[in-house]
């Protein structure tokens, strides 16, 4: 895990994702903090587009794919998971934290506080929490597969892009509602008792399966 | 350990033609590759390395054809050094190979003690706290040689394994592959001629997708006796006519004059004497015996 890490986390990254999550806490602006998730969500899905798309990519990059196809298909696969696993879990933990720097920066205050409790501020980070971690598995996994697919890292990202700017978008929310990629952004935020949105992210984790059942036969067939 | 190669083609998608219906045995030991940029050597070593399917013909590996089905029983018998490679460069040298070697399948505990056996073999030793990226070309080339041996492959594959290297790198890398063919088979591609007539008893020479040879390395020097000539002229420009009409090996300025080998099937028109031929001279002559 220590050798993945140093491979897919090098230092170039981590800072590019956080200056991005660090530039959106500070101009992208809130008033509820029931709006912190919608306004992180959508970013931080294409930031994992971007982040994942070179894990085996650098592989084709700098020609050790020559050599990991002699290696058995199984610990390739195996090596894939660890680094995508790597770099999910330090996304969701900087979603998690710009989630706190908003609190910080921005102070926001909770819409119909009064009615919902003292705790509420806690379930609304944990829900958000939940489906950001949804949206970064998806997003981050369709670009790795799309780009082992094409074989080309923006070819994953171009892809991904697209897809994001469509689902990312009132036709997109108005096309398809509960079953939007991005349900949770769009979700009514004033009706709390409204979890409509879960359809969309029950159709990611769905998604997320078939892209995991379909990689290794990407891998095995495109190198 | 065997390779048999039957009637291969290999067609790129641009038409154009990387081997053209070959035919080859590798035998055990060190086998050479020789032939100019685009002769098709990096083709048939990734055709055999099953990076590439071919178009037509048939490889046995062992006995075992090249096959879909059979590719992960071939792949365990094969390490391989490709031409171009970038190894992990945020990596030590050390992490780097335990790393590919756990990759390749080894436990962590084997792939550590090649990893410090070869490292010493390849003079990589001292080296094995730097990271990838501070190490030298030559050091790097000596790295991807130790990766590719670290599942210790029954027929190992290396495409210019000394390029880059200074000649002391270069002499250590070739007997490393001696000493590794023992038993086993390594097919060794170079353009430094030098290099497989230190290491090799065998070889084959490529042009243009074509085997122009394959057979023994004095059966191929056998040919060239008797076509190589030394001549002394008086000037550069005599020299020059000289190489525009046959082909010339080596050419010296000394004080009488130029000194030139000759490499011709006649003997040339000019006082000349005959010489013994090298490697590089017999290549020089079935390669441009072809052309003319």
């Amino acid at each position: 895990m220590r050798i993945e890490s140093k491979i897919c986390l090098p230092f170039y990254k981590i800072a590019y994702a956080v200056f991005f999550t660090g530039v959106l806490c500070l101009i992208r602006g809130v008033t509820y903090t029931q709006e912190i998730g919608p306004a992180l969500e959508s970013p931080m899905a294409l930031l994992a587009a971007v982040f994942c798309a070179d894990t085996y990519i650098q592989e084709i990059l700098s020609g050790r794919y020559q050599i990991q196809r002699l290696y058995p298909l199984k610990n390739r696969l195996a090596s894939m998971a660890k680094r995508l696993m790597i770099q999910e879990a330090f996304l969701l933990f900087l979603s998690a934290a710009g989630y706190g720097m908003y609190l910080l920066v921005q102070r926001p205050v909770l819409l119909n506080g009064e009615e919902r409790g003292e705790n509420s501020s806690v379930a609304i980070f944990l829900i958000y929490l939940g489906a950001v971690f949804v949206s970064l598995l998806f997003w981050g996994l369709l670009s790795h597969v799309l780009s082992c697919l094409f074989r080309n890292m923006w070819a994953g990202i171009g892809s991904c892009l697209l897809l994001w700017t469509v689902t990312n978008s009132t036709v997109g929310d108005k096309w398809l509602g509960c079953w939007n990629l991005f349900s949770y952004s769009f979700r009514d935020l004033e009706d709390s008792g409204d979890l409509s949105w879960l359809w969309g992210k029950l159709l990611c984790v769905a998604a997320s399966i078939l892209l995991a059942y379909m990689l290794p036969k990407i891998v095995k067939k495109r190198g | 350990m065997s390779i048999i190669i039957k009637n291969l083609t290999v067609t790129f998608k641009n038409k154009v033609t990387a081997i053209d219906h070959g035919n080859l045995e590798i035998p055990r030991g060190v086998f050479g590759l020789l032939g100019e940029n685009g002769a098709g050597k990096t083709t048939l070593m990734r055709v055999l390395t099953t990076l590439i399917t071919p178009d037509e013909g048939e490889i046995t590996l062992d006995g075992i054809p090249y096959r879909e089905e059979n590719y992960p029983r071939i792949q365990s018998k094969i390490g391989y050094l490709p031409q171009e490679i970038d190894l992990y460069p945020g990596l030590t040298l050390q992490e780097c190979m335990e790393y590919m070697g756990t990759l390749s399948g080894l436990t962590k505990k084997v792939s550590r003690e090649r990893t410090d056996y070869y490292l010493e073999k390849t003079g990589l030793a001292g080296q094995r706290k730097k990271k990838m990226r501070q190490l030298s070309g030559g050091m790097k080339r000596r790295a991807g040689l130790v990766q590719a041996l670290l599942n210790e492959p029954e027929f190992l594959i290396v495409d210019e394994p000394t390029t880059g290297l200074d000649p002391e790198e270069r002499i250590r890398i070739r007997n490393l592959l001696v000493d590794f063919s023992e038993n086993r088979t390594v097919l060794f591609s170079t353009h430094v001629v030098e290099d497989l007539a230190a290491s090799c008893s065998r070889l084959a020479v490529m042009q243009k997708g074509r085997f122009l040879y394959a057979g023994s390395m004095g059966e191929l020097l056998e040919k060239v006796q008797g076509h190589v000539w030394l001549c002394k002229v008086a000037d550069e420009k005599r020299a020059r006519e000289l190489e525009q009409q046959y082909h010339v090996s080596s050419k010296q300025l000394g004080e009488g004059g130029v000194q030139l080998k000759i490499i011709s099937e006649e003997q040339p028109q000019i006082s000349c004497i005959p010489c013994e031929g090298t490697l590089e001279d017999a290549y020089i002559y079935i390669t441009g015996k072809k052309k003319s």
